[in-house]
């Protein structure tokens, strides 16, 4: 009888140790939800911020005014009217695009080559594409600008001020990167197809083009979605090549229109869109290709 | 080479043909926008090139290693005091920086990894400040940052009294984390999507087995999530070092409006040597401060590679 008991003790005691554990990791999943919660409402607050501002009046904004009194749109005219954005749009837009495709079709080729070929010079090649990432952009710019001023006094062809001159610029400075993004999608797919390609017929580059080409497409898109947000974002070089991008809009309008927080809010809000539009349209591809990239190495 | 050694060298050249021409395009523009002018800057930073001589530009007068001496030994020359509180400033940036986004990432990251609903949401609500250019972010925490009607002020002074008087933020020494915080706030989304991504790939099993062996949370985490994870990590520091090293955007935009002197506490390295460089028209000193960063950027490298070679070298990575 007692043998029962403290038989029936024991399980009661597991099922109450059962249970308590699982309180306790139930508490922690509640903990671990709120501090997630937290996070998330702390990184949005900003955005939530800009956007509510720029739909308040400068006297709202000055006087501490939580929400605004009505959905005025008065900044967002007034920043129209102010500034050419048009110009700048259609600017920021061209050469985000053109760069995009050209960084990416070049980096694809390269990092192709990188990933399936050892030739000669590979190893100082992989090298010199990631030593190009620490020289300071402050240190090419100056030569790069003398430089392109001596070859339109020499030959005629105005490079400075130019789309075609920040176009070229902004490619090849988002070369490098990109190549090695895409490098690891390539390393990361097995070279068999291509080899079973080889045997069958094709030519080198055509089992790149038909075989690897697409098993890499998730890649290379992601790819060049990352081209076309650092460019959309570069100031420093635009300004000094006196392109007029929309940072360089900005940057212009800012020192105008100093203590103007309700116009630079919705500015703010203006050039933050496209970029929000494309994420949410492409976030599949971004998240999903970039994050393969940087596992796979 | 001798001449016998030369024919199988070429021939491997041509049997490579294909890729050569493959990476033809990338080597010209490298050459051209990376390594042309960074030779010149590399000259320049011994040449006395200023307001007087810039016309002559590469045939200024040689001063040998004139402008490095002046910086680093020099504390009198009005162009070496901006720039070596800009160091001082960019090298405690970059460090709190760096840990900030790769200690909330991991966070984040581990907070995100777990089953519950609304997980894609979340997943994609934590990425958006990545998508708001970082000339904007400069804009928008300038005005969230304003002593009298910033939100900041507002939310830790009037609504919960943590502090009773309202600090200044972008004047003084908070200027530093004024610029600081931002920084984090944009590339911490990017930093955490790439560590979750490394989490997945971490196989279910290993956890499984190491609970079977009455491993702790803690010890998991510590023996299996952690040296997995190295690689990822490790790259997004390399990464994340070299963007804010040479940050420049948040800090321009953010004081003085988009172009100014934005005080001694939050001036980084890029937006002084600039303003140095073009302000006080000091071209081969603000190239000699470049080479030097370059240089320091390049020690940083090496102490990487030798720190993560076996972490990178067991993943394939390098």
């Amino acid at each position: 009888m007692a043998a029962t008991t403290s038989g029936l003790e024991t399980v009661q005691n597991r099922l109450s140790a059962i249970t308590l554990y699982q309180l306790r990791r139930w508490a922690l999943e509640r903990l671990a939800d709120l501090l997630l919660i937290t996070l998330i409402i702390l990184m949005l607050f900003p955005i939530f911020w800009m956007v509510v501002t720029s739909f308040k009046t400068n006297a709202e904004i000055t006087s501490n005014v939580l929400w605004p009194s009505e959905l005025q749109l008065r900044n967002y005219i007034d920043l129209w009217d102010t500034v050419n954005f048009g110009l700048y749009y259609r600017n920021s837009l061209i050469i985000c695009s053109t760069t995009t495709v050209i960084a990416t079709l070049f980096a694809t080729l390269a990092g192709y080559a990188l990933a399936r070929f050892r030739f000669p010079g590979s190893n100082i090649f992989s090298v010199a594409v990631v030593g190009t990432q620490l020289i300071p952009g402050i240190m090419m710019m100056l030569p790069l600008y003398l430089t392109f001023r001596e070859v339109t006094r020499i030959t005629g062809i105005q490079i400075i001020g130019t789309q075609g001159g920040l176009i070229l610029l902004y490619t090849g400075f988002y070369i490098p990167l990109s190549l090695w993004i895409v490098r690891g999608f390539f390393a990361a797919i097995p070279p068999d197809l291509e080899e079973a390609a080889l045997i069958d017929g094709a030519t080198r580059f055509g089992a790149f083009w038909r075989i690897a080409l697409p098993l890499a497409r998730p890649g290379i898109v992601a790819t060049a979605i990352y081209v076309f947000l650092t460019a959309w974002d570069e100031l420093f070089f635009a300004w000094v090549m006196d392109v007029q991008t929309i940072p360089v809009g900005i940057r212009l309008y800012v020192g105008q229109y100093a203590n103007r927080f309700d116009l630079m809010m919705a500015a703010a809000v203006v050039v933050t869109l496209p970029v929000l539009i494309v994420f949410f349209l492409l976030q599949k591809h971004m998240i999903s290709g970039l994050t393969a990239g940087a596992v796979k190495g | 080479m001798s001449v016998v050694g030369l024919r199988p060298f070429f021939r491997r050249v041509y049997r490579y043909r294909l890729a050569y021409l493959m990476i033809l395009p990338t080597a010209l523009l490298m050459l051209t926008v990376h390594f042309m002018p960074s030779i010149e800057g590399f000259i320049m930073s011994m040449l006395k090139l200023n307001q007087f001589t810039l016309r002559y530009f590469l045939r200024a007068p040689f001063i040998g290693l004139e402008n490095y001496r002046s910086i680093l030994t020099d504390p009198g020359n009005p162009v070496v005091a901006g720039i070596t509180g800009a160091a001082r400033n960019t090298l405690f940036y970059t460090i709190v920086v760096n840990i900030g986004t790769l200690g909330l990432g991991l966070v984040l990251a581990l907070l995100l990894n777990r089953r519950f609903p609304g997980r894609r949401l979340a997943r994609t609500l934590v990425l958006l400040p990545w998508v708001v250019p970082t000339y904007a972010v400069g804009l928008l925490w300038g005005a969230m940052w304003l002593r009298e009607s910033g939100v900041i002020n507002m939310i830790l002074v009037d609504w919960l009294h943590l502090l009773r008087e309202r600090p200044f933020w972008l004047i003084g020494p908070n200027a530093f984390w004024a610029v600081v915080i931002p920084t984090i706030w944009r590339f911490l989304p990017f930093n955490t999507i790439m560590i979750l991504a490394g989490l997945q790939v971490i196989p279910d099993e290993l956890y499984e087995a190491a609970s079977i062996d009455g491993a702790s949370a803690f010890q998991r985490f510590r023996y299996i999530t952690v040296p997995l994870l190295m690689p990822v990590l490790a790259i997004m520091l390399l990464w994340g070092v070299i963007f804010t090293a040479f940050g420049y955007n948040i800090v321009i935009m953010m004081f003085g409006n988009g172009g100014g002197f934005p005080g001694e506490y939050a001036d980084l390295l890029m937006p002084a040597i600039t303003r140095q460089s073009f302000g006080l028209w000091q071209f081969g000193l603000g190239a000699a401060a470049s080479i030097l960063m370059m240089l320091f950027m390049m020690i940083f490298v090496a102490i990487w590679l030798r720190v993560f070679r076996n972490v990178l070298t067991q993943e394939g990575s390098l």
